[in-house]
């Protein structure tokens, strides 16, 4: 756990670097930043957006507003919160001018009337646990997939960017209690798709 | 509602690790004398480990150098831009100057040496820069909005 802490700081200290050099028009500075930051915001706008092309268009574009707006970067803020939220406006805008009917629709369970824009066990397991394990875990990929975009993206920000409720806020700016009533919801509506889609797995 | 209800509704965002510490610690007190409730919160957390271990996609290999190029290519056009501006604010201001000098400089021209000490020649030549202020504004203006508009439309394009 220590461990882990020392590690994370260093990664947040290295973060910090690069962005002081980036402000400086450090070319490598940029190229270590999308290195280290390549995977999770492909992941996220993946998410959103749904088709390779598109995602990987989007972190092109994310990436140059990073270059034309990190002189205005308070270096105070939190990087992966500015990150993130530069990503999701770039996707939000995408999808309103291709598929604007994936955004406007106010979603039927939203009692706050929000519409789609606002909002591994130690050990070795066994080789046929791994192989349940990984049929789950598809499983709850696709039943995530097929969930809508405030849904996902509040999951995907949460487990897979391992965000906490604090900075989801910030990258969606939604208050905590909207952030934490997506959270909640999101999770109901993928264990009922998961219950819907595979009825003999067990998702009590 | 109950307070068995109540917890209920807490046991997903306590699996998301998203309660604040009362509410932590009014799950934990619950848990303790309801098995139920323990079983679904367990049922909670497993789903939220599948979340956390689900595959991460993988871009194409091109993505970080095609992004590099672009953001290079971004960068080099911020520092061209922003040299073209520094030189444009520097010739505007050197022609104003010039233009404002050569006031007094045409006036001994015409009128001899002395006529630099005739009173009305500080007014007119404040007027004059007054004047040619304006004017050179205005010319800046039109620079400055046309500049804007070709910006805009690079983007678009």
């Amino acid at each position: 756990m220590m461990g882990a802490t020392a590690i994370s700081l260093e990664g947040l200290v290295a973060v910090d670097t690069d962005v002081a050099r980036l402000r400086r028009g450090d070319l490598n500075a940029l190229s270590e930043l999308i290195a280290r930051y390549q995977n999770r915001l492909y992941r996220y706008l993946l998410r959103i957006v749904r088709e390779p092309a598109e995602a990987e268009d989007l972190f092109q574009q994310t990436w140059l507003k990073v270059v034309e707006k990190i002189r205005s970067f308070d270096p105070g803020r939190n990087f992966d919160a500015w990150l993130f939220t530069l990503a999701r406006n770039a996707a939000i805008d995408h999808l309103r001018r291709i598929r604007p009917q994936s955004l406007d629709e106010p979603l039927a369970d939203d009692a706050a009337g929000d519409t789609a824009a606002d909002r591994l066990p130690s050990g070795e397991p066994a080789p046929f646990d791994r192989a349940v394990a990984t049929e789950r875990r598809r499983h709850v990929g696709e039943a995530l997939e097929s969930l809508p975009l405030i849904y996902r993206e509040v999951l995907t920000l949460r487990f897979e960017e391992e965000m906490k409720i604090e900075e989801i806020a910030l990258v969606t700016g939604k208050p905590l209690s909207t952030v934490k009533t997506r959270l909640r919801r999101s999770l109901d509506r993928l264990k009922q798709s998961l219950e819907t889609r595979y009825p003999g797995a067990d998702w009590q | 509602m109950t307070e068995h209800e109540k917890i209920r509704d807490l046991l997903a965002l306590a699996a998301a690790g998203a309660l604040t510490g009362a509410e932590e610690r009014q799950v934990a007190a619950h848990l303790r004398a309801c098995p139920a409730c323990s079983n679904e919160l367990d049922a909670w957390r497993s789903l939220a480990a599948d979340l956390q271990c689900l595959p991460t996609p993988q871009p194409s290999p091109r993505l970080l150098q095609t992004t590099l190029a672009r953001a290079q290519a971004k960068l080099a056009e911020q520092g061209e831009e922003a040299w073209n501006r520094r030189v444009m604010i520097f010739v505007v201001a050197f022609a104003w100057i010039l233009t404002v000098a050569s006031w007094p400089f045409f006036h001994v021209l015409s009128r001899g040496f002395l006529s630099l000490f005739d009173p009305h020649l500080g007014q007119s030549w404040i007027a004059f820069a007054g004047f040619t202020s304006l004017v050179w504004l205005a010319g800046g203006s039109a620079a400055v909005l046309l500049a804007l508009r070709q910006r805009r439309e690079r983007r678009l394009a």
